[in-house]
């Protein structure tokens, strides 16, 4: 899911910061939604990137694929021509939440949540698509209000490129550069888990994740570790991030995978294979 | 995770010794309390030995929470689980000034607006009660055997959402595990990923 290519889309490092179309802004309680595209057109048969632009009230947040210890992740349904075919949501690393000791990941401010759409080789050129998406969420401060809008691009085919970025008002730091340059950076970094009594136990080896300043960890899937910050230790050049385990675990998934963030940093997500002969099962 | 079943002989009063977020187990005995509920009468779960015993916990603010209240589904399991003899004890551990905090009046006029039938609503505005089952969501559910062993701790069922229309395609955990609990068979899914509101606590 993390694997962007990053190939199809050279980073301008001068990118404008509006660059792509978006449809009307849907405005709800604490937060503003949009659907925005990178490029002004579509070109048959290849992939382009559009994005659900969420505008935060001031302290109010939505939710990562895994949300925490309370909250929704936010969901897509999409509407789309024959052929076409959306993406799931790329999520950029997520913010920790703590409110009343509970722990949420999400996002506030301003986020573009990328998705790739695949448009099909027959899509015809000089034609006008409409890409709609149904999009749900929870938002909280304090309290939470669940939430959901219906937003559209309408959006011309061209028989070919390159396709000029039109205007769109999108901040510079959350425009579609800015976010993919800052997603969590893939492969880079072995690592493995293990169950070490009550704690699960990731080793990294990553030359990078040296200092441990600033340094947290998120894990996709729930249920496997609990959502409070890891301990992080160095190990003969290692570094070991250690976890209470979820008090919902039951058994050990084949591999966990996490999004490591650093203080002024790019975050890092690593794919840890739990280590064999690691439990499996608990029955009552 | 530990099975203590040891320990399972009987309800152990591990009481409030462990500060922040504890946890029960499943297979462990569930940890004693006494709480004060919204007819101001003092109630224990050690009271309830020898009988099967639902803990709900509950945020009347909360959306999840009104969905499963508004569809029915939280009030419909409360009257199948008490006709049958099993005690459904509804708290809530909002801390005062936040959202869902109740007394014991705002309580009955919940009680009475969705027909719920709790055997009683447990008023635990200091959280002690939450933090000692580690109650992260609303709703958050635990069954407790009639040996006191905690046999199902989790969500209320298999979607999360707020969504009442995910309710017909849903698990329902609770009387799942209550239905299975009766006829002697093992609990198939003794925990899952509570969701819903945080619970508001207090600082």
């Amino acid at each position: 899911m993390l694997n962007f290519s990053l190939r199809l889309f050279p980073l301008v490092a001068s990118a404008m910061a509006m660059n792509g179309v978006q449809g009307a802004i849907v405005t709800t309680e604490h937060l503003g939604i949009e659907l925005v595209g990178e490029r002004a057109a579509l070109v048959p048969g290849t992939t382009a990137w559009l994005g659900l632009h969420i505008r935060h009230e001031p302290l109010w947040h939505t939710y990562w694929i895994n949300p925490g210890d309370s909250g929704l992740p936010t969901r897509v349904s999409w509407t789309l021509p024959a052929g076409f075919k959306a993406g799931e949501i790329v999520w950029p690393a997520p913010k920790r939440f703590a409110v009343d000791g509970l722990a949420n990941f999400g996002y506030d401010g301003d986020v573009l949540l990328p998705v790739a759409l695949d448009i099909p080789g027959d899509a015809t050129p000089g034609s006008t698509v409409r890409i709609a998406a149904e999009v749900r969420w929870l938002v909280c401060h304090e309290e939470c209000i669940p939430g959901k809008a219906n937003i559209a691009l309408d959006l011309p085919i061209l028989a070919s490129g390159p396709i000029a970025a039109s205007a769109a008002n999108v901040p510079r730091d959350t425009s579609f550069g800015a976010t993919r340059a800052a997603l969590p950076q893939d492969g880079a970094w072995k690592a493995d888990a293990r169950l070490v009594g009550d704690n699960i136990e990731v080793q990294v080896r990553g030359a990078d994740l040296t200092t441990g300043f600033g340094l947290d960890a998120f894990a996709e899937q729930p249920k496997i570790v609990s959502n409070a910050v890891p301990r992080v230790s160095q190990r003969n050049g290692i570094a070991v991030l250690e976890f209470a385990k979820s008090d919902y675990f039951t058994s050990a998934p084949s591999a966990l995978d996490l999004v490591i963030t650093r203080k002024g940093m790019r975050a890092l997500h690593v794919h840890a294979a739990f280590a064999p002969g690691a439990p499996v099962s608990a029955s009552p | 995770m530990k099975f203590s079943f040891l320990l399972a002989s009987g309800i152990a009063a591990i009481a409030f010794a462990s500060p922040g977020f504890a946890s029960p187990t499943v297979g462990a005995p569930a940890p004693d309390f006494s709480l004060t509920d919204s007819s101001g009468k003092p109630q224990t779960l050690s009271q309830y030995k020898g009988k099967t015993v639902v803990l709900e916990w509950n945020n009347p603010g909360c959306p999840f929470v009104k969905k499963h209240y508004e569809s029915g589904n939280i009030p419909k399991q409360q009257a199948a689980a008490t006709s049958a003899g099993i005690v459904w004890l509804t708290i809530n551990s909002g801390a005062e000034g936040k959202q869902g905090h109740v007394d014991g009046s705002a309580a009955g006029d919940f009680i009475a607006r969705y027909h719920a039938t709790p055997t009683a609503y447990l008023i635990d505005s200091d959280g002690k009660v939450g933090h000692l089952y580690g109650a992260k969501t609303t709703p958050h559910l635990f069954v407790i055997d009639a040996a006191g062993t905690v046999r199902y701790m989790g969500g209320i069922d298999s979607i999360a959402s707020t969504d009442k229309d995910d309710l017909a395609k849903a698990t329902q955990y609770v009387p799942q595990a209550l239905a299975e609990l009766k006829a002697g068979k093992v609990v198939s899914v003794p925990t899952s990923m509570p969701y819903g509101c945080g619970v508001k606590y207090g600082s």
